[in-house]
């Protein structure tokens, strides 16, 4: 793992010329044999990253994208179980991405890596200067690349192990480790999407200076088609393993002609996104739900499709008076002690806070994370108790408080059906007959665009949006007075994520819940609130009405997260 | 269940059968000379031979060995019944219940087990019902800290704390949520234990706290034949070997079944 002092990159006047593409991918198919019938992760797929080009890999969960970005590193060569055609050339050279030979001086230094996840793949063991002069040489070195991305105080990060910093620093870290190598080709997986979102921004810009800086090709995969749009120069959108659609970022994100394409730039949501209308193409299993409500208009689909069908069609009368809250929290403080054997430090997580809900209203909180907005979530919750405050929740007019987690997949019980989880919330809240909590159970699922006959299924036979969609289905199926979501849509692809909302935005206006929603993301916090609270440091800064979220945003730190998300 | 080794289950069921059917089948009596004393293997009638009494040795193995698996299955089973109830108790309710009962098992692991059992077996005087309760005491307690620990590791993941909110509480939430995943950790721990239950019962009858001679017992039938290793070495070594076959194959059992469940949890 010595890095060869030839070839060493960033000095100015040494920088390799490249007359060759960094990465020239053709006919490629990727089978992985390991599971019986084998699975055909990438068919077919055929791409070319220019010198200094950045080249985005755009697909959902399941693509194929990130088994490319392990092939063209040369990943896969000790894998038993995976056979591969076509060809991949990088920087020059052909390789084979199933043998090994070849692969050495090209993997870990002609490509290098940027991951999701960089304490995964920072040694814990090493302090960072120590990992870095491995591969720059010096000390001086080493401390100019700690500055060329952007770390303040270069003297003292080189000091430190990985643990001691922070998610962003980290990942700063990774990245000069990446191209002090002096890549002909970096491959970015996912590089931001475990980052806040003001942090991404930040990283984004110096992946971008960097990259024009060094000259260096840029494979960046990634779900977030916003995210694509600001790094890229092409992109190349993938499904079931195959390229669908590719061509420079501007034209096929703002005008996409495949349908898949189409679904996914339209299922992305922006903080100028509609919040009137159901978001993304119409989805046939969200239109079966909105059917259940038996106030839904006869077309539809088609006046979904033309953008002029409004939520407020599915609005319930209400005939009770109006006013009153669902939720008052006053003056809820909480402070969680922190490390320490003997006594130990006490950590100020929420000061403060008063928060309320009016009755059939929707507040989303939106925060950072370490903000304290789950914590505000778990104390509503009655999962923890605030140290000092009033927490007030009027329990008259649903049954008590349920919960959304983010992780629906751990919510589930593995061993229950669908069908007990739900029977058992039933059997918790009402007294009906065993008749009419299985067509109680048959409408929940219905009303989340679930298949009735899933009711029998264990939650691992489900995927991740079907489990969000049960979480959602055990919480609503007796109507809570609050229902409480935490970051419902964030582990979940963005077609799934938008009807996860629709759904959401459904039950609202049908069944009248009050919502606590609690989000990092600004722009799905706008579609299924009336209200957005930002949070920070364990105060709420601001309150903005979601009508007119960038309009009215003024506090320092609302702005930031604004200008953070990516239009 | 596919990835259960076929060759153990089989020679475990074979096993159990002849040691359950076999003294039935057996044309001599367990405690009745049938012959002239000291044959050695292979001797017409006697495929392993008689002992210094002139008892068949294999008529004798099958006797003990059901006694040994029976004894090993009551008190694994007790055991981890009882070590269930308790660790479920402690680990559920937390709090004083959680520190009594923890203290009270502390206290049973601090001391050596095999010892404790003998003073018990000897309190309650020599007899196989008396070295059952005797194990049964030593060995409640592996149980009773193994459930706790996974209990509160259950009962603290996401998956019961939204069952919780979902109305469920007390033994349902026991019941529904936690236990079942604690089960197999305990199942395979049990089946893994038998062949150590086996060994123990066999050494509290080698130190003569078992049932009494003539009892067909593998650890009584060790050590009386002990002084005749020399010149008739069959007749202690055969039931050292049955031993250490039979802890050996439930052993061996009690890996395929941990396999086997990892493989279909996984």
């Amino acid at each position: 793992m010595t890095g060869t002092n030839a070839d060493r990159p960033g000095t100015a006047g040494n920088r390799p010329h490249r007359d060759h593409p960094a990465l020239e991918i053709a006919g490629l198919s990727i089978r992985y044999t390991s599971r019986t019938p084998a699975v055909l992760a990438v068919d077919d797929v055929t791409l070319t990253v220019a010198a200094g080009q950045c080249l985005g890999l755009v697909g959902e969960s399941g693509s194929g994208k990130s088994t490319i970005g392990l092939a063209v590193q040369g990943l896969l060569t000790r894998e038993p179980q995976v056979e591969a055609s076509g060809t991949v050339v990088v920087d020059g050279t052909g390789l084979d991405v199933t043998a090994e030979a070849g692969w050495a001086g090209v993997r870990g230094h002609r490509v290098t890596t940027v991951f999701q996840d960089p304490m995964a793949s920072l040694d814990p063991t090493m302090t960072v200067g120590r990992m870095l002069t491995r591969v720059t040489g010096s000390r001086e070195e080493s401390l100019r690349w700690l500055g060329d991305v952007e770390i303040r105080e270069p003297a003292t990060v080189l000091r430190a192990y990985p643990h001691q910093l922070s998610g962003g620093m980290r990942q700063r870290v990774m990245i000069a480790l990446a191209l002090a190598r002096g890549p002909a080709l970096l491959v970015a997986d996912e590089p931001t999407t475990a980052l806040d979102v003001s942090v991404q921004a930040q990283i984004l810009r110096l992946l971008t200076r960097e990259r024009e800086r060094l000259g260096c090709g840029v494979l960046f995969i990634t779900h977030d088609l916003g995210v694509a749009r600001a790094m890229c120069d092409e992109v190349a959108v993938l499904r079931h393993g195959r390229v669908v659609e590719s061509g420079t970022a501007g034209g096929v994100l703002s005008e996409p002609e495949g349908a898949y394409t189409k679904k996914l730039v339209a299922s992305r949501i922006t903080v100028i996104t509609d919040r009137e209308r159901p978001v993304g193409l119409p989805e046939p299993t969200v239109i079966a739900a909105m059917r259940e409500t038996g106030r839904a208009p006869e077309d539809l689909g088609e006046r979904w499709e033309g953008g002029s069908l409004s939520w407020a069609e599915f609005e319930k009368e209400r005939t009770e008076v109006q006013g009153g809250h669902t939720l008052e929290l006053a003056g809820v403080t909480k402070s969680f002690r922190s490390g320490g054997l003997f006594g130990g430090a006490r950590k100020q997580v929420l000061t403060g806070i008063d928060l309320r809900i009016e009755r059939h209203r929707s507040v989303a909180l939106v925060g950072e994370s370490g903000s304290g907005k789950s914590t505000i979530l778990r104390i509503v919750a009655g999962l923890e108790t605030a140290d000092a405050g009033d927490v007030y929740v009027d329990r008259t007019q649903g049954s008590g408080v349920q919960v959304v987690f983010q992780d629906a997949g751990a919510s589930l019980t593995p061993w229950r059906t669908v069908g007990q989880l739900l029977t058992e919330r039933l059997d918790n809240a009402t007294d009906l007959d065993r008749e009419q909590k299985r067509s109680r159970v048959r409408e929940a699922l219905e009303r989340v665009a679930l298949d009735p006959a899933l009711a029998d299924a264990r939650p691992g036979q489900l995927s991740g949006g079907q489990k969000q969609r049960v979480a959602i289905a055990r919480a609503v199926v007796v109507p809570p007075a609050l229902l409480l979501c935490d970051e419902p849509t964030s582990a979940l692809d963005v077609s799934v994520a938008s009807s996860v909302l629709n759904l959401l935005n459904l039950l609202r206006y049908d069944l009248g819940l009050s919502l606590l929603f609690v989000t990092h993301d600004l722009a799905a916090a706008r579609i299924v609130a009336d209200r957005v609270d930002v949070i920070s440091a364990g105060r709420i800064v601001e309150r903005v009405p979601a009508a007119s979220l960038s309009g009215a945003m003024t506090s320092d730190y609302g702005r930031r997260l604004l200008d953070a998300v990516l239009a | 269940m596919r990835s259960w080794p076929r060759v153990p289950l089989i020679l475990i069921g074979a096993v159990v059968l002849a040691a359950l059917i076999g003294p039935l089948l057996s044309p001599y009596s367990s405690i009745v000379p049938s012959g002239a004393s000291h044959l050695p293997p292979f001797s017409a009638g006697h495929p392993l031979g008689t002992d210094e009494l002139g008892l068949d040795i294999a008529t004798r193995l099958l006797a003990g060995a059901r006694t040994s698996l029976l004894a090993a299955a009551v008190v694994t089973v007790i055991s981890a019944i009882g070590g269930l109830l308790l660790g479920t108790l402690a680990g559920f309710t937390g709090g004083f219940l959680d520190t009594v009962l923890m203290r009270v098992t502390d206290l049973f692991l601090a001391l050596p087990a095999t010892i404790v059992a003998m003073a018990v077996a000897a309190g309650l005087g020599p007899s196989m019902t008396s070295s059952m309760i005797a194990i049964t005491v030593v060995w409640w307690p592996l149980y009773a800290r193994l459930v706790r620990g996974e209990v509160r590791r259950v009962a603290g993941s996401l998956h019961v704390e939204a069952a919780r909110m979902s109305g469920t509480r007390g033994w349902r939430l026991v019941l529904r949520h936690v236990l079942p995943s604690v089960l197999p950790t305990v199942a395979i721990t049990a089946s893994l234990d038998i062949g150590g239950v086996i060994v123990t019962v066999a050494a509290l009858s080698f130190v003569g706290l078992g049932a009494p001679a003539p009892a067909p017992e593998l650890g009584l039938m060790a050590s009386a034949g002990l002084q005749y290793v020399v010149n008739s070495w069959w007749i202690p070594v055969l039931p050292g070997l049955a031993v250490g076959l039979l802890s050996l194959l439930f052993t061996y059992a009690g890996d395929g079944l941990r396999a086997a469940l990892r493989h279909r949890g996984a």
